[in-house]
């Protein structure tokens, strides 16, 4: 391409980058927030605020099991699925759940969850509906309003440029060390790109696994051949060879009264005395072809695949169970999921995550707003900028602050929507796109820096609204938080104010500037063009 | 005569300007060319070569696969940037067509479909 092997990756960098960056921002912001996604669902549903671990958790869970399986039968006796899921440390509430009816045509008709106090087994006041931290992991790979297959080849796409970008980035830097450590306060673009190596190398080896990882968890539809090759019904087949209990009856219509819970229980600790139940899932309850599925947490090991047991539903014997020894390659494929989706983590390792899933933002971030201040930089003054240049700064200003905008609106939509709204889980969410739109008509028009001074007020205004408005809704805050020891509460509002403060930063800093026009390198570059000019 | 320079050098610059013109798009086909090298032919050449590995590697079924499926976005990333840094885009195409047929044919002939 270019003349040189640096210059044509200096080039493939900054093209593959600058192609797909709105859409790795959006990407990298959804995946950041949703290292936390228990902690937000948990957030946007207040009637779970009080919820605590209960003292005996494992302990009670073989009587959570048999009064579930009980409530169900008599509740919803019709249902095709029945799931039982256990308190846990991070979310510490059992939900009796069942399959509403199936629409024609449809091959699932969701959930229906009824929320127990695991202490007590009395019905707790159920949870207003929301999508809570599951709207941004979905959003990280399924985007929204399109369909999903789309989507994620959409996001598949977008992440093989991630890398590449990432490891060309790599390539282009030489001072890789020293880079490491060099900050250039106001220097115009040289500040950017100082902002844009620190994040990208001292998150380096995360930005890579990260990228890398999530582009394994779809492997499958990215890259099926190897599995169509080696099998004869392919994907499916591989799927049936390495998890044993893959396995998927016929459904029958034929009814058969289901098996003793105690049955099926007292088999589960056997195999595994000391378990941890996470799930206790029924399908086809009441029929010929019922089978009990049992999952075990899988704690802080490097693992994404869950221990599982498969029972009859009927004769309640044991059909499959996941084998406790992996083979190497097999560890090594199943611990490249566990990384990405970070389930492992204990709350230190966790906030690290999300702290390198920040850094990855500000490198996509700085690395677009790079490239606009130097097309700038190099223009002559009385030079029209171009349609590209006005398209980027204009994406830059929609997707970097208008994602924040709109994640806010989320938030307080969560708080003000009424309880008894229609649809009000998809009500939120439209709140968050119509925001994002609003804010990308703004930038449509004027995208100044006077435009990224308002947003950031605007963006620090909804940050501290979130909080406020939470304070005001619920009978919970700040201060009640610290008291009562609900940390994930109490980090989720402090994060709300932090980012406030962030953004007030971030105007004050803009506003120096805007008042400082001459800022001495850029003077230095007018300079050397001026003396180019002469010279030819 | 004088008519007849001017004539000449208005055809000239006609030339001058349709060869820049097509200077100039000649860089964005190859532009364009390089990227779907990179992309097709990168997602062509890793199907074709991480499926013959899936049959080839000595290990168990579901372990060759499972390894295969972990190293195709290695792959592929390499010929990315492998198509980036070669200089002529004629060795990019010959090389990616002959390697990735290569493979295909051992495919055929190890599961025998030939």
């Amino acid at each position: 391409m270019k003349d040189s092997f640096f210059r044509s990756m200096t080039w493939m960098h900054t093209w593959v980058g600058l192609l797909v960056c709105w859409l790795l921002y959006l990407i990298f912001f959804a995946g950041t927030v949703s290292f936390f996604r228990d902690e937000i669902t948990l957030w946007s549903k207040p009637a779970l605020h009080d919820a605590h671990v209960p003292q005996e958790r494992i302990g009670l869970q073989h009587q959570q099991i048999i009064a579930g399986v009980e409530y169900l039968k008599t509740v919803a006796p019709e249902s095709n699925r029945w799931g039982i899921y256990l308190p846990s440390e991070r979310e510490p509430w059992l939900i009796y759940a069942y399959e509403k009816p199936r629409p024609e045509g449809k091959r699932f008709g969701g959930w229906n969850d009824y929320y127990i106090n695991p202490e007590t087994g009395a019905p707790i006041q159920q949870p207003r509906e929301t999508k809570g931290g599951n709207f941004f992991y979905r959003l990280h790979f399924d985007l929204h309003y399109i369909d999903v297959r789309t989507a994620r080849w959409i996001v598949c796409f977008a992440s093989l440029f991630m890398l590449v970008a990432l490891i060309s980035g790599v390539v282009i830097h030489k001072r890789i060390f020293k880079d490491m450590f060099s900050f250039r306060k106001n220097k115009g673009s040289r500040s950017w790109l100082d902002g844009h190596n620190v994040s990208s190398v001292l998150a380096l080896p995360f930005h890579i696994m990260i990228t890398y990882t999530g582009l394994i968890t779809l492997i499958f539809m990215l890259f099926p051949y190897p599995a169509m090759t080696a099998y004869d019904n392919g994907v499916r087949g591989l799927f049936n060879d390495v998890l044993p209990t893959n396995v998927r009856t016929q459904s029958s219509a034929e009814s058969a009264p289901l098996v003793a819970v105690e049955t099926v229980l007292d088999q589960v600790y056997t195999n595994w005395p000391n378990a941890d139940i996470t799930q206790f899932a029924i399908r086809d309850p009441n029929t010929a072809s019922a089978t009990i599925t049992v999952r075990a947490a899988t704690g802080t090991q490097v693992r994404d695949q869950t221990p599982t047991l498969l029972f009859n539903g009927v004769d309640g014997s044991l059909m499959a169970k996941t084998r406790d020894e992996l083979s190497a390659t097999e560890v090594f494929y199943d611990s490249l999921t566990a990384l990405h989706t970070g389930r492992l983590a204990n709350p230190l390792l966790r906030w690290l995550y999300f702290l390198c899933g920040v850094a990855g933002c500000v490198m996509i971030a700085t690395g677009c707003i790079m490239w606009a201040k130097r097309i700038r930089e190099r223009m002559k003054k009385d030079q029209v900028p171009s349609f590209g240049l006005k398209l980027v700064e204009g994406l830059n200003l929609a997707t970097l602050m208008g994602l924040p905008v709109a994640t806010s609106a989320f938030f307080i939509a969560n708080r003000l929507l009424p309880i008894t709204t229609a649809e009000r889980a998809d009500k939120e969410i439209l709140v968050f796109f119509v925001t994002w739109l609003a804010v990308a008509l703004f930038a449509l028009f004027k995208r100044a820096k006077q435009q990224w001074i308002m947003l950031a007020w605007v963006n620090c205004i909804a940050c501290i609204s979130i909080s406020l408005v939470n304070a005001l809704t619920t009978n919970g805050n700040l201060i009640s938080y610290v008291l009562n020891s609900q940390w994930a509460l109490f980090s989720f509002d402090l994060m709300c104010l932090i980012s406030a403060v962030l953004f007030i930063v971030q105007a004050k800093k803009l506003r120096t500037q805007l008042h400082a026009p001459t800022a001495p390198f850029r003077a230095n570059r007018a300079g050397k063009s001026n003396l180019r000019e002469q010279n030819t | 005569m004088h008519a007849q320079s001017q004539k000449n050098s208005q055809l000239l610059m006609l030339v001058a300007k349709i060869s820049q013109y097509y200077q100039s798009y000649a860089y964005q086909l190859a532009v364009v060319s390089r990227f779907f090298a990179a992309i097709v032919g990168g997602y062509l050449f890793t199907s074709v070569f991480t499926a013959l590995m899936s049959i080839t590697l000595p290990l168990k079924k579901s372990d060759a696969v499972l390894l295969s499926i972990s190293l195709t976005i290695f792959i592929y990333s390499c010929v990315f940037i492998w198509v980036f840094a070669v200089k002529s885009l004629k060795t990019i195409w010959i090389t990616i067509l002959l390697t990735s047929s290569a493979c295909g044919l051992s495919i055929a002939l190890l599961k025998g479909w030939l």
